[in-house]
């Protein structure tokens, strides 16, 4: 998946003064994207019965999965440092590792435990992070994701997302005894935990700003309608369920409305503003085409949508300030639909349909619009973006079943996250 | 009158030759204690090591203030001795005055003037030590001046005479085409070893500044001007030792101990 790298040769060869630097300069103006070698040398644990949770294999496969880290092969360390005095940079580095981390798990007591940990820069033998974190045992799995999180936004300069979550829609059983849940799991896929469970369908779930709440569409009442549910109570509410569709919420900024898509009693659909304290409904658009999926701007002022008014889906952008003319933004292809905006809102994600397949694509919303196609499966639908925009989660199917996958916002790095059951879809990744 | 003085003449000379010998006794106390303290003629150590220029200037400079000081100072010191024989002569004068009040104007007028005269050669001689010591100071610094800047010229000298026979190389070299491989092969080093962090976009501009021994070994990287975050300065340092040995240049005279790289990502 590494790109073949051209390598255009600027250079300046200047001779000076002899005690100054830059006898001469030589450009670079290409870097090789490659995943930077990592060794996260197993933490000890003078209780490791007691505590039995492996630190530094979580951190280990958080930084692979990015893509971005080669943490090396646990089988291959053979030197266990816990402490920074103890590291022997000439051995890591010889074995190729430009970073390294060590730690330690300690009791704390009844149920208490400190992460400590250190990270080095094999080079040039740098400190640049040592910290303890202290967790009972179930929060280990998040302290461990934490610790990742620090590793990756020292060493890449963007924050790490690993601790936080994705909710997405899973299906079991055959159709007529099918049960749908609604599950918020670890970023990793691990830890899941069933928000709502209905043998009706659950659809599109959306996460509130602040992280606390969902929104859904639930057809428990055989008609859909949109709940939103406090995660930790489970308390929910149902905040539409008016005649006709009710379908795909997504919270404002400052998570006091939703938009929605909602139909006339002739089955048009339109995006809608629904006030949450209020429940007053704002018509955004009003066009005899199918209007939906809408997603808000940071600013709360402009909504992504998808439209087919011009013949196929294709994405527009629309002012939440009435009487504003919806703008059109995809160009390329029959078919662009569900935008999801990046966190830095400078790049759209959407599907897109290449050679009679559903791929994810982005397109550049500050250049010249460029579009490019991230993924290569034939069903890949259902992007959201992690809230630090360096990867998009999506839905695919693999060998009949939905599975879910992410892809590195510049396509470089793609993998799937294993489901233990069922058909798996719909993914939503939580903000921080 | 006249019977009585003779009868008198021994114990006439006896008493001057007393007069005499506490004078040269007070004059030798006062030189004693007047002589002004050594350490601060002493010429302090002037380093002859110049690194340049301008180091050298201000030597010379603290040099000149430093010998003007001591001047003053011999000058103050030798009207102190002055005034203190003064002092001296006038307690003398009074405490001859008082022991021997029968003694004739003409002897007491004779010792006044062998001590005056006395006390005038002590000036002279103070004066005349204070100079020489000056003198010898002056060319001190003077010599400690020449060699330096002896030494500065011949180090200029040198350093002219091998980068012109460098240059020479060089030139000759860069006709070939040596050049250019030495600084593509470097390029293709540095380029395959830099793992780009997401923020080194276009428009990152980066020196990083780079030591290396013979046989390629890199012992330092040092980002200097750059506009990216740390990430982006990290992964450049880490470039360079990930380089490391950097490869031999195609002909010897091409080796830099010091060279910038300039990291400048275009697309």
């Amino acid at each position: 998946m590494i790109k073949q790298l051209q390598f255009m040769a600027v250079i300046g060869f200047f001779l000076f003064c002899p005690r100054t630097w830059a006898e001469f300069v030589v450009e670079v103006t290409r870097g090789q994207e490659q995943a930077i070698p990592i060794a996260v040398v197993p933490f000890s644990s003078a209780e490791a019965a007691a505590a039995s949770f492996d630190v530094a294999q979580l951190v280990s496969n958080d930084l692979a999965r990015s893509g971005r880290f080669k943490p090396m092969d646990r089988k291959d360390i053979i030197d266990e440092p816990h402490i920074g005095a103890n590291i022997a940079f000439d051995d890591w580095r010889r074995l190729n590792n430009d970073y390294i981390v060590v730690g330690q798990l300690l009791p704390q007591g009844e149920d208490r435990f400190g992460i400590s940990f250190e990270l080095y820069n094999v080079l040039n033998h740098q400190r640049l992070l040592g910290f303890q974190i202290s967790s009972n045992r179930a929060g280990l799995r998040l302290a461990s994701h934490q610790v990742a999180d620090m590793v990756f936004e020292k060493i890449i300069g963007i924050r790490g997302a690993f601790s936080t979550h994705i909710a997405y829609i899973s299906m079991v059983g055959a159709v007529p005894h099918r049960t749908y849940r609604l599950i918020v799991a670890d970023a990793d896929g691990e830890n899941p935990h069933i928000v709502m469970q209905s043998n009706e369908p659950l659809m599109s779930p959306a996460w509130s700003p602040d992280g606390q709440s969902l929104a859904y569409v639930s057809f428990e009442d055989r008609l859909p309608s949109i709940y939103v549910q406090y995660l930790k109570t489970g308390e929910r509410h149902q905040v539409s369920a008016r005649a006709g569709v009710n379908q795909a919420p997504a919270w404002s900024p400052d998570g006091k409305k939703l938009a929605l898509t909602l139909s006339t009693r002739d089955g048009n659909l339109d995006v809608y503003v629904l006030d949450l304290a209020t429940q007053a409904l704002t018509r955004i658009t009003d066009d005899p085409g199918i209007d939906t999926e809408p997603q808000w701007s940071k600013d709360g002022r402009t909504l992504y949508f998808t439209s087919d008014r011009a013949g196929g889906p294709q994405i527009y952008s629309v002012g939440t300030s009435p009487g504003d003319r919806p703008r059109r933004l995809t160009f390329q292809g029959a078919y662009n639909a569900r935008p999801r905006l990046s966190p830095d809102e400078s790049t759209l994600a959407f599907v897109t349909q290449e050679d009679g397949a559903f791929r994810i694509a982005t397109m550049d919303l500050k250049g010249h619009n460029d579009m490019q196609v991230l993924t290569k499966g034939r069903f890949d639908v259902s992007p959201s973006y992690a809230p630090n925009g360096a990867e998009i989660i999506y839905a695919t199917r693999d060998r009949g079943r939905g599975v879910l996958a992410m892809v590195s916002s510049d396509g470089r790095v793609q993998e799937r996250l294993v489901s233990s059951e069922g058909d798996v879809q719909e993914p939503a990744w939580s903000p921080f | 009158m006249m019977v009585s003085a003779r009868e008198y003449s021994w114990p006439v000379v006896f008493s001057v030759a007393l007069h005499g010998a506490i004078a040269v006794a007070l004059l030798l106390v006062t030189r004693i204690s007047f002589t002004p303290p050594r350490q601060i003629i002493q010429p302090l150590p002037i380093n002859a090591v110049v690194i340049s220029s301008q180091v050298l200037h201000a030597a010379q400079q603290a040099q000149e203030a430093q010998a003007a000081a001591r001047a003053a100072e011999s000058a103050r010191a030798a009207a102190a001795v002055e005034a203190a024989k003064t002092l001296a002569a006038e307690q003398q004068r009074a405490a001859e005055e008082q022991s021997a009040a029968a003694q004739k104007a003409a002897d007491a007028q004779r010792v006044e003037e062998a001590e005056r005269a006395a006390a005038a050669q002590r000036v002279a001689e103070a004066q005349k030590a204070a100079e020489a010591q000056k003198a010898a100071e002056a060319q001190r610094a003077a010599d400690a001046k020449r060699a330096a800047e002896q030494k500065a010229r011949a180090d200029r000298e040198a350093e002219l005479r091998r980068q012109l026979a460098e240059e020479e190389h060089v030139d000759a070299v860069e006709a070939s085409p040596k050049r250019d491989q030495y600084v593509a092969s470097l390029q293709n080093a540095i380029q395959h070893a830099w793992i780009r962090p997401p923020s080194a976009r276009v428009g990152v501009d980066c020196m990083v500044e780079v030591t290396q021994v013979p046989g390629g070994a890199v012992t330092g990287a040092r980002v200097t001007q750059c506009n990216g975050d740390a990430a982006v300065r990290q992964s450049i340092e880490n470039a360079v030792y990930r380089a490391s040995p950097l490869p031999d240049p195609p002909d010897p005279a091409l080796f830099q101990r010091n060279f910038a790289f300039r990291f400048k990502p275009n697309d």
